[in-house]
């Protein structure tokens, strides 16, 4: 009935429903919001963790492991703990006020007894409230405790007293590690690099403690004496790599206020040094040894920019091949457990190692990346990289500026509590599991995600809700020791049906694509496939039992749930888990990482990308944003179908804005926006939009410059004439047409319709 | 009168210089058949000349023509005088006769040096290897030293840099902005290959890709050369006006080994493989070229292969006590691994110096075969801000007339006998090259079984002692009236970088030693002698085992003075010695108690030193090391030479003693007490102030000229210094006219230490005559 969808509408429960084989245009064209969670009785109004920060792929909880299988839906977190927040409550106080049993920090979900106790939400123990807790610092007076801002905010950062340090908060320490074989110095990435680090030198998050050292290496490792007195840098060659050792015991990380000229220089000639170099290897093992030996004193951040296989020394490798063979699943697994290994002992010295891969060979990302992926690093990917590409130049400096600037946490520990009952069983991101919930993160930064899968142990049919708390401790680049504290509540499902509308599709893909990539490596990428498949089937099939809708029609889909099916579409052509064997095995490996540590908002963006028409831009239902208006042209699906052959599109995939020009664009539009008199005039490919002085253009470049500054690392522009060359960097994303080796999204609903019992 | 002549002209002494015309003849003359030769003496007076020498054709000859070959002038033929072939002149020969005889022919050039001028070979390679573990004020020393060096090499002379303390660090040369070293572990030993593949060395730039496309028709000459790949060893030595300035940079940011030594520890000092490195580096880059590895150590290697004593402070280096008892743990793995290096730096004709500067001792015992057999120096000293260091180091550049540095590279010295002769071998700073022919003896003396020895280095001063067999049987006689030759060729690489061939001919007279011992007697050149039975000695103490080198040494001399002495069976008092043999028991009476000899007073370190300069040092030079030379000044005259013997300590008296390795100015104590009271400042006694500067004067002359530079001491009647004078005279006026007959085992006669010249020589006689010994 209209009262009931009304109804349900109000507490975000949509219980319409969709066949997918009669709504093909299923998707919205505004960005897609997360489900809301509507809790009732005492938090009705209490405010939520973001969806941003922390999402469930369950809006309600089953109350039994039962009503969760039956649902067939995964149940996991997601979690974004070091986002950039515009707004935190940052709280220095004496006392953190937490639970005595389970040292859960208050939040806005526990139930205050009285003005003296509370009761913890995940264990249920009655707890006294200190007294200075009535004081509220907002208003800086006493009164109720529900004022204090760590009720009044899931979110939440608190300034630790002495007793959350093991030692003192170490100073910011950066170390840069950067092959200068002949395959790395002929990309022209080196003088990039070092000029950037010259530029941004000043912005590097810390204070007067800040440290910074260099490597280099090729067949054998560099390192640099900056003495302070000295005129110039010192380098010392260390070729002995399979002993690898520090060959002075000072001066290699130097303050980097007190020795800023020798760094400068050193930055300076750098690119020179090595202009040339003969060196065809690389040891990268070794460079990371000393790397660790370097820095396993005061713990801190490595960045290594890796262009070949490392053939040399300690950790090398070898180039390996699938044979031929169509499933290369056993190269998605390391080669060898040297690199996960140092990473482990990287990680209890608080180093975080990050890996910026510049390969145009193989490089076995799939063994190197375990440096960084478990010693809470994040790994960057720019294949066939050459500075000469003006795209490539531009990626890579966009990317690494903001790397460097962007917030950074040192000797950082995870840590996510849920109520009793639920369980956490499976960890995904990047990072070390110190113990049963305690993740290890040497660094925090605020790009990287992580997820993990929770299992439900006891009944909780007698709870109203479950809380799940994320508390990531910290030192910042300032040298002090924080906690930042997530808190979300959500409530329980005790049917079926309230499970499957409260699933939240998009948390669910985020969940899906990890353990997909476990599945890859374990399994194989068949296997991993078939999941997703069988997801859709499973999803569909439950819904259409709990519907008892009998009848061989259509395909019907929960509104929470209808664009899954279109999702896993894109996810089985996404180059992590696309069957075809023209995927290179390094850009697999890469997209599989992302897919383990990526944000939600990101990972959404890599797998299914907005495709917006920019011939039409009004200010129709434009953002204005500091005085600037911005238009929002709606999303389409992404099918040429959409395409007006008159018009020019845009796809963001979050890594790249591509634009295409279609053969016949009206010419002015040519003009007003690209600056050319027609289709032909417009070069092969663009890197830049120019600035023309028309409202079009305007609105246009309003609207790009935009989508750039929404997202950490700001994506580069291309503009791509229909007959071009490089046609294909825009075509491969119509995700939902069929291709050489993939169904078309039509046709996947009607397989699926075939499956679906 | 003549041979002296020849002597000084060719730079060799003989022990004998009539030679017994058999074998048993030879072998019963006791000191054996000798000579001291000094293949490089300096001869401002030889023509250089500049072609290749004329070689025999004959089998395996290959001698060089010289004065004392036949020729026949109208058939263009000469005569070898070693092996009898008859050999055309070569054609640029054809205009010689009589009255138009090329240098190598006419009889004073019985020594000639030959310019080699195929090839014009490498400039001479300086690589300097420096322990940084000292303080601030030894650091700047070396430092201002090198700077200086840098100031006193020719400008294309190739020098480096390597610098170590627990880690070593090969210095790349000429690196623009950022400087560069290349870092070693201290405590792994490197071949020379694994030095080559971590310096990089053979490794080339890529051509560079972005080249200009192919003109079409443009002739292939035109083509612009593809850039040569600098030598790839250059990066690590190179020419000195062209590195210069870095080098200057380099020395000025010079640190002290920056790793931290706790309380009561030594520095970590890895100079054992810092040699190593050295070592292999020259041998990858630059083999067989003339180079000197300079290594500057202020303390002993306590790190890594060649370690010679632990960090523990409390544990001292080894003394000759803990040698003796076999508690030198360090001791013989760390000589192995010198020796090791001493025989690589050899093959390929590089020398080692070891400047030693330090209060204690730095392992010169265990480090000595590097310099030994090397050619090169080894200089002790307590610091490197001391006068003795600095002089002596800038003496190591020192050049002669024509402004060549006065030391020669890569060395082989060939000694070429006639039939009635053979080699038993060499003794001095060169190792064998293992060179077999038909003049080696089956009897070793020194370094034997070749004909040939590598000089990595020579000096001027530099001596070789050779020991000669004579091989016909006495059935079978060489005829008398004959001569015999001999022939020393020196190829070496010159400091200008030529090579040179320095060759040294001559002949001596044969004599039936039963009708003629007279004859060989009066030959006989006590002086050369004395020498060369000091470096036999020094040789078997370094290189036997056995404790009983002295008894050798007695042994022997009695043997000689039974041989030459006038006497009547065990009548002592009728002993009489032939002129030229008179010093020649005093020389030996010297060297029995000099510090080569008896090693309890000195440090291992000091021994070796002393030892390694006997081993090198000419006639004259080594004489004064036997036996010390005594000057006394006073009012009564001039100053004059006086016995080496308590007898001379007078208190009116100052003496001068010159060891060697010693200065020694000694006050008498009448002088002492007259300048205690500033005599010499008042101008009425003006010829006291005279007299206490004289040997001032003299020692200065000394001081300037000798290498190394000695340790000067100036000292007084009953001052403690004056223990260095006591310790050299001979003790007549003490009271230690006991003997005995001693030795453990009996039977050999055998004099006690420390007994006076008079009561040795009384000994000697007794002994000489009796009828039973
Ligand atoms: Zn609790
Ligand atoms: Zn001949």
């Amino acid at each position: 009935s209209v009262t009931q969808q009304g109804f349900n509408r109000l507490w975000g429960n949509n219980m319409e429903s969709y066949d997918l084989l009669q709504n093909r245009n299923i998707l919205p064209p505004t960005k897609i919001e997360a489900p809301s969670i509507n809790l009732q009785h005492a938090f009705v109004d209490a405010q939520n963790c973001s969806p941003e920060i922390f999402r469930c792929t369950l809006t309600k909880i089953p109350e039994t492991k039962s009503l969760l299988d039956k649902s067939r839906l995964p149940l996991g977190i997601l979690i974004h703990p070091f986002k950039d927040l515009s707004q935190l409550p940052v709280i220095q106080c004496n006392t953190i006020v937490r639970c005595r049993a389970c040292r859960t920090y208050i939040n806005p979900f526990v139930y205050f007894i009285d003005h003296r106790r509370w009761k913890c939400n995940i264990c249920f123990r009655v707890n006294e409230l200190p007294d200075e807790f009535q004081y509220d610092p907002v208003s800086k007076t006493y009164g109720e405790p529900s004022r204090r801002p760590e009720v009044k905010s899931a979110t939440i950062e608190f300034i630790a007293p002495s007793e959350y340090m093991v030692r003192p908060p170490q100073p910011a320490v950066y170390l840069f590690v950067l092959e200068v074989s002949r395959a790395a110095i002929e990309t022209g990435y080196l003088k990039l690099v070092c000029d950037i680090l010259l530029a941004e030198l000043d912005n590097l998050p810390g204070d007067s403690r800040t440290h910074v050292g260099f490597i280099t290496y090729d067949s054998s490792v560099h390192f640099y004496e900056l003495v302070e007195d000295a005129q110039k840098p010192h380098m010392m060659v260390v070729g002995d790599i399979d002993e690898i050792f520090l060959p002075c015991p000072a001066n290699l990380l130097v303050n980097l206020h007190e020795a800023t000229d020798l760094v400068r220089e050193l930055l300076m000639d750098l690119p020179n040094k090595f202009q040339g170099n003969p060196e065809p290897s690389s040891a990268l093992g070794a460079a990371l040894q000393a790397s660790y030996k370097l820095m396993s004193s005061t713990g801190g951040r490595v960045t290594v920019f890796q262009v070949t296989l490392p053939g040399l020394g300690p950790g090398a490798l070898q180039a390996r091949s699938s044979g031929g063979a169509k499933d290369a699943s056993p190269l998605l697994s390391p080669a060898i457990d040297f690199y996960k290994r140092l990473a482990l002992e990287c990680s209890a010295s608080q180093i975080a190692v990050d890996l910026f891969l510049l390969n145009s060979q193989f490089a076995d990302l799939a063994t190197i990346s375990g440096i960084a992926r478990f010693s809470g690093g994040c790994i960057h990917h720019f294949p066939d990289f050459h500075v000469a590409s003006k795209l490539h130049e531009e990626q890579l400096e966009r990317c690494f500026r903001r790397y460097l600037t962007r917030k950074i946490g040192f000797e950082a520990v995870m840590r996510v509590r849920c109520t009793r009952g639920l369980g956490i069983h499976t960890f995904h991101g990047n990072f070390f599991v110190r113990s049963t919930d305690l993740l290890s993160l040497p660094n925090v930064s605020p790009d990287s995600g992580f997820g993990m899968q929770l299992a439900i142990e006891e009944n909780l049919n007698d709870l109203q809700n479950v809380c799940l708390q994320a508390a990531l401790l910290y030192t910042s680049s300032k040298g002090e020791r924080r906690i930042r504290v997530h808190t979300m509540c959500l409530p329980i499902a005790s049917n079926i049906n309230d499970v499957i509308v409260s699933a939240d599709q998009q948390c669910i893909v985020g969940l899906l694509t990890k353990m997909a990539v476990d599945r890859s490596q374990a399994s194989s990428l068949s296997d991993a496939r078939e999941a997703f498949i069988n997801v859709a089937v499973d999803v569909l099939s439950t819904f259409k039992a709990t519907q008892n809708m009998g009848g061989p029609s259509g395909l019907m889909a929960p509104h929470s749930l209808r664009l899954l099916p279109l999702y896993i579409v894109a996810l089985l052509r996404h180059p992590a888990f696309r069957a075809s064997s023209n995927v290179r095995i390094d850009d697999r490996v890469y997209a599989m990482c992302q897919f383990k540590s990526l944000p939600l908002g990101a990972l959404m963006q890599s797998v299914f990308p907005d495709l917006y028409p920019l011939h039409c831009l009004t200010d129709e239902g434009a953002l204005e944003i500091e005085g600037k208006v911005i238009p929002q042209p709606p999303r389409l699906q992404l099918s040429a179908e959409k395409f007006d052959s008159k018009g020019l599109f845009l796809i963001d995939t979050g890594d790249n804005l591509i634009m295409y020009v279609l053969r016949h664009i009206n010419p002015a539009l040519c003009r007003v926006l690209l600056g050319a008199p027609s289709f032909e005039a417009i070069p092969d490919v663009m890197y830049e939009l120019p600035v023309l002085d028309n409202l079009d253009s305007e609105r246009l470049r309003a609207f790009v410059t935009y989508l750039q500054e929404i997202k950490p690392y700001q994506p580069s522009i291309q503009i791509i004439r229909e007959d071009s060359k490089y046609r294909s960097r825009f075509l491969q994303y119509l995700l939902e047409d069929r291709s050489e080796s993939s169904l078309s999204y039509y046709e996947f609903l009607q397989h699926l319709k075939t499956q679906v019992k | 009168e003549f041979l002296l002549q020849n002597e000084e002209r060719d730079g060799i002494h003989f022990t004998w210089n009539v030679w017994p015309t058999s074998r048993i003849d030879a072998q019963r003359l006791v000191v054996p058949l000798g000579a001291l030769y000094q293949p490089l003496k300096e001869r401002p007076d030889l023509p250089p000349v500049q072609y290749d020498p004329v070689l025999c054709s004959g089998n395996a000859c290959r001698a060089i023509l010289n004065p004392f070959c036949q020729v026949d002038y109208r058939a263009k033929l000469w005569v070898c005088n070693f092996c009898f072939q008859r050999n055309p002149f070569p054609p640029q020969y054809a205009a010689i006769s009589e009255q138009h005889q090329p240098a190598e022919l006419i009889p004073q050039f019985s020594t000639i040096e030959y310019t080699l001028m195929r090839n014009q070979g490498l400039p001479p390679i300086f690589l300097f290897v420096v322990d940084t573990c000292g303080d601030e004020e030894e650091l700047t020393a070396v430092r201002d030293s090198l700077q200086m060096s840098l100031s006193l090499l020719p400008p294309n002379a190739l020098v480096g840099l390597i610098t170590f303390g627990k880690i070593i660090q090969v210095h790349e040369l000429c690196s623009e902005g950022v400087s560069k070293s290349y870092v070693f572990r201290g405590t792994k030993d490197l071949t020379a290959k694994q030095v080559q593949d971590m310096l990089g060395i053979g490794k080339v730039a890529p051509a560079m890709p972005r080249q200009q496309p192919q003109q079409p028709g443009m002739p292939t000459m035109m083509q612009p050369q593809a850039q040569q790949p600098q030598s790839p060893a250059n990066r690590f030595l190179q020419p000195v006006h062209k590195c210069e300035m870095s080098l200057t940079d380099l020395l000025t940011e010079l640190q002290i080994d920056p790793w931290p030594v706790s309380q009561g520890k030594r520095p970590l000092r890895a100079t054992g493989v810092a040699l190593s490195i050295a070592v292999g580096l020259l041998e990858c880059s630059y083999p067989n070229t003339g180079a000197r590895i300079m290594l500057f150590v202020g303390g002993p290697c306590s790190e890594g292969p060649g370690q010679v004593v632990n960090d523990e402070l409390k544990q001292p280096i080894r003394s000759h006590h803990d040698i003796h008892k076999d508690a030198a743990k360090y001791m013989k793995k760390a000589i192995k691994h010198y020796e090791g290096l001493a025989a690589r730096a050899a093959t390929n004709g590089h020398a080692i110096d070891i400047y030693s500067c330090a209060l204690d001792q730095t392992g010169l015992l265990e480090m000595k075969q590097c310099c030994n057999a090397t050619g090169g120096h080894m200089v002790m000293g307590d610091s490197f801000n001391s006068t003795l260091f600095k002089q002596t180091f800038q003496r190591v550049f020192i050049r002669d007339e024509k402004n060549d540095f006065k030391m020669a590279f890569n060395g082989v010295l060939e000694v070429k006998t006639s039939r009635e002769l053979k080699v038993h071998g060499a003794i001095g700073p060169c190792v064998s090259m293992n060179i077999k022919g038909r003049a080696v003896s089956e009897t070793e003396i020194g370094l034997g079984n070749t004909c040939q020895w590598k000089f990595c280095t020579l000096s001027p001063s530099t001596s070789v002692a050779v020991f000669f067999e004579v091989v016909s049987q006495h059935t079978a006689p060489i005829p008398q009236g004959g001569r015999g030759c001999v022939q020393f060729i020196t190829q070496y690489q010159h400091s200008s970088g030529q090579r040179r061939v320095r060759v040294t001919t001559l002949t001596r007279n044969w004599a039936d030693a039963s009708s003629n011992l007279m004859h060989i007697g009066a030959g006989f050149d006590q002086e050369c002698a004395a020498v060369l039975m000091a470096r036999q000695a020094v040789f078997k103490a370094e290189n036997d085992e056995t404790p009983d080198t002295l008894r050798w040494v007695d042994r022997m001399l009695i043997r000689l003075c039974q041989k030459f002495g006038e006497y009547n069976k065990d009548d002592p008092n009728s002993f009489r010695l032939p002129d030229n043999f008179s010093l020649y028991p005093q020389f030996m009476y010297h060297l029995r108690r000099s510090q080569f000899l008896q090693v309890f007073n000195n440090s291992p370190d000091e021994t070796s030193f002393y030892r390694h300069m006997l081993m090198r040092e000419d006639l004259n030079q080594s004489l004064v090391m036997i036996q010390p030379i005594l000057y006394s000044y006073n009012f009564n005259g001039p100053p004059e030479p006086v016995l080496l013997d308590t007898s001379s300590i007078q208190p009116d008296r100052i003496l001068l003693m010159d060891t060697f390795f010693q200065i020694l100015i000694f006050h008498g104590e009448t002088i002492a007490q007259w300048r205690a009271q500033f005599y010499h400042e008042k101008p009425e006694y003006e010829n006291f102030k005279q007299l206490l500067q004289a040997p001032i004067d003299d020692a200065q002359e000394i001081l300037q000229s000798r290498f190394p530079m000695p340790r000067y001491i100036n000292c007084e009647q009953g001052g403690s210094q004056a223990r260095f004078l006591l310790s050299k005279v001979n003790p007549s006026q003490t009271h230690n006219n006991m003997y005995a007959y001693g030795g453990a085992d009996g039977g050999a006669p055998v004099l006690t230490d420390d007994v006076s010249l008079q009561v040795f020589m009384e000994h000697l006689k007794k002994l000489a005559v009796s009828s039973t010994a």
